[in-house]
């Protein structure tokens, strides 16, 4: 069934798109989008094109024409898809909403805190724009967070207000930083409680409600238009519940999703844990958009803080530390790790990671290979064996532990 | 006395749809393998499934089907379950302990960690590529000028340590044709692909202390593989009957244990 709330989606997502004019900053999916919507910016997510490439197939088409201006084939696939669409003059905003080309940017900012890649992805956009580009370096993969390294963070996002001072030609309202990032706040709140959803059993939605309700949280964070979308998300999801709706008829087993979404096979992957009677229930990925640390009265400490604190810029220890916890808050019966060919940072069964779950936490773990737009890293035959036989292998242990404890 | 009247009462049909050959495995209500067949699975004579399925209702009264392999969705039986989930089963049916399971198979190696009763405790299957399954050794041999039959008696004739390095079937090509320019013996090249499939084995996640069953289509024709990995792992190592229809055995057993229920 899909969720009104996606209907809803639609319009907001049109109306967005229609709305891209002049001024318009680029920022990473997890940048300081706040300080650029404060300083009067339009801002646009190229991951979010990237994800669009994914999802509407056309990567394929479009990767091979970075490869050919130089970029590997193995390096992250939304930038050799964004940049070969590009390249080919194309983009599916076209038939979508309209526009005629990606929106041009006046300013784009980055933040490495997932990345490196978007450095060099962002960069190449600086140089056909011709257009400044701001970077912001954090310090990298932190078990602890200490004052130097917000300190580290707030100097860079006072680099960012700067240049874009310097492009719109006006100073940063300070009073307007503030309610943007409130706005930002509430709006993640909101987003949390929507996914906390899913800790009923049924639970009401899964990570392929998620990916796609989470648009307004990348893209509109800090606006009342992401603040009343997951109001009313939130409201459909609570009636869901009572009425004890599971989005997966007769869920059995209770799946955490680790890792980037495989956007070309949504439909046949959401399609395939329905009818293995499993839910995947919570993910790192639609929980990373989460920041509840944002603090309207400091707001350029509690924004370096809470980027520089996301899941993907954290040491081994604190991954384990925050996947224990969802694990525990969830009910979840596995984990699959998605192997992303070309999504390094977003990979977390590479360290040793799937092992620890196992035995630390005691939570059965599937490692899939897979990529999150580039298709020929993807097997489906070989994919869905491995998934059956784990969603299988979940469901014995289940009803073994359920004989013993009637017993 | 009519046809049905001939027909063995109460039985389960296992038919394993792999990538290289279709396995047919009839089990009785009490277990017992009553009937065993294998075709090729993509025979141009398409006819040939269908004269086994008619073979098989003229004999047999078949209760529950039960299809597995990769091409399980391409026959609509009663359940479909994958190949590990029925490797698992099948050797289960053998042995019923707690034990690992290893499925060397056309293109991809299986280990499972398999329980008294046949369920998957945890699996990991290498799927990347290619390197080690029997779509390997059928390139390699060729290569090597080898015929596939004659490789286990070959390779049992030498003591040599030398071994293939790389894991891409291409480059591992390479690597024979230069053996073969320097008069390595054919004994020492058979000797070598199964080093190193051995080698690759062994560096998978193997659960440790538990007896391991190989089966699969592989095994079959290269029981010294066996050996060898004996040598390298000190677990005990036992090659299952009939090593390439335990996954359609699986299939049996599961749809008879399903009638059960
Ligand atoms: S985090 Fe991964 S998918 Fe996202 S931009 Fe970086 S490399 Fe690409």
């Amino acid at each position: 069934m899909a969720l009104k709330s996606q209907v809803v989606l639609k319009d907001i997502l049109k109306t967005y798109f229609g709305s891209l004019k002049a001024p318009i900053a680029w920022c990473t999916s997890v940048g300081p989008a706040e300080i650029l919507r404060a300083l009067g910016f339009e801002v646009y997510f190229p991951e979010n094109h990237g994800a669009l490439l994914g999802a509407s197939r056309l990567a394929g088409k479009y990767i091979p024409k970075a490869h050919q201006a130089g970029f590997s084939g193995e390096i992250c696939s939304y930038l050799t898809a964004d940049i070969g669409a590009w390249i080919a003059g194309e983009t599916p905003l076209t038939a979508l909403y309209g526009l005629k080309s990606i929106p041009h940017p006046d300013l784009i900012v980055f933040n490495t805190n997932q990345c490196r890649e978007v450095d060099e992805w962002f960069s190449y956009f600086g140089r056909e724009f011709d257009c400044p580009v701001v970077g912001v370096y954090p310090p990298r993969y932190l078990e602890e967070i200490g004052q130097h390294d917000i300190d580290n963070v707030v100097v860079q996002f006072q680099k960012v207000i700067a240049v874009g001072e310097k492009v719109i030609g006006k100073k940063l309202d300070y009073e307007r930083l503030k309610e943007v990032l409130r706005l930002s706040r509430d709006g993640s709140r909101l987003w949390k409680k929507v996914l906390d959803t899913a800790q009923k059993k049924p639970s009401p939605l899964t990570f392929f409600d998620g990916v796609i309700l989470m648009a307004p949280i990348v893209i509109l964070r800090g606006t009342q238009t992401c603040i009343d979308f997951y109001e009313e998300a939130l409201e459909e999801l609570t009636a869901l519940v009572d009425q004890k709706f599971g989005a997966v008829p007769d869920e059995q087993v209770r799946i955490y999703w680790e890792g980037m979404p495989i956007w070309g096979r949504l439909r046949s992957m959401s399609e395939l844990f329905i009818n293995n009677q499993a839910t995947i229930v919570a993910s790192t990925y639609c929980n990373s958009w989460i920041f509840d640390d944002f603090d309207p009265e400091q707001p350029l400490a509690s924004m370096a803080r809470a980027y520089t604190q996301i899941f993907i810029n954290r040491g081994e220890e604190t991954k384990l530390a925050m996947m224990r916890q969802m694990l525990d808050e969830f009910n979840i019966d596995g984990v699959i790790f998605h192997d992303c060919k070309t999504c390094f940072n977003n990979t977390n069964s590479r360290f040793g990671l799937p092992k620890r779950i196992r035995e630390e936490v005691g939570v059965d773990t599937l490692s899939i290979d897979g990529d999150l737009n580039d298709l020929r890293f993807f097997s489906d035959g070989q994919s869905r064996t491995r998934l059956e036989t784990f969603i299988e292998q979940l469901k014995a242990k289940k009803q073994d532990a359920g004989r013993k404890s009637n017993v | 006395m009519s046809e049905t009247d001939k027909k063995i009462a109460d039985c389960y049909l296992g038919i394993d749809l792999g990538s290289s050959y279709t396995k047919f495995v009839v089990v009785g209500n009490d277990g017992t393998i009553l009937f065993k067949e294998v075709i090729a699975t993509l025979s141009r004579k398409r006819d040939q499934f269908e004269k086994n399925m008619d073979e098989i209702a003229r004999r047999f009264d078949i209760q529950k089907t039960c299809s597995t392999g990769y091409g399980r969705d391409s026959y609509s039986g009663d359940m479909q379950k994958t190949e590990l989930i029925c490797a698992s089963a099948g050797v289960s049916a053998i042995v019923d302990c707690h034990k690992s399971v290893i499925d060397i198979g056309g293109e991809d190696i299986k280990i499972i960690e398999s329980d008294p009763n046949g369920s998957v405790v945890q699996f990991y299957m290498n799927d990347k590529c290619s390197a080690g399954t029997g779509a390997f050794i059928t390139e390699i041999a060729e290569k090597a000028e080898l015929e596939i039959g004659e490789m286990d008696e070959f390779a049992r004739r030498s003591n040599s340590e030398r071994m293939i390095n790389s894991f891409c079937t291409v480059f591992a090509k390479t690597e024979i044709l230069g053996w073969k320019f320097k008069g390595v013996p054919i004994e020492d090249i058979a000797r070598g692909i199964y080093l190193s499939i051995v080698d690759r084995i062994a560096k998978m996640p193997i659960p440790g202390g538990l007896d391991i069953y190989l089966c699969g289509g592989v095994i079959r024709f290269h029981p010294y593989l066996r050996d060898l990995l004996a040598e390298k792992i000190a677990e005990k190592i036992t090659i299952v009957p009939d090593p390439q229809f335990i996954v359609a055995l699986g299939a049996a057993e599961l749809s008879r244990k399903s009638n059960s229920h």
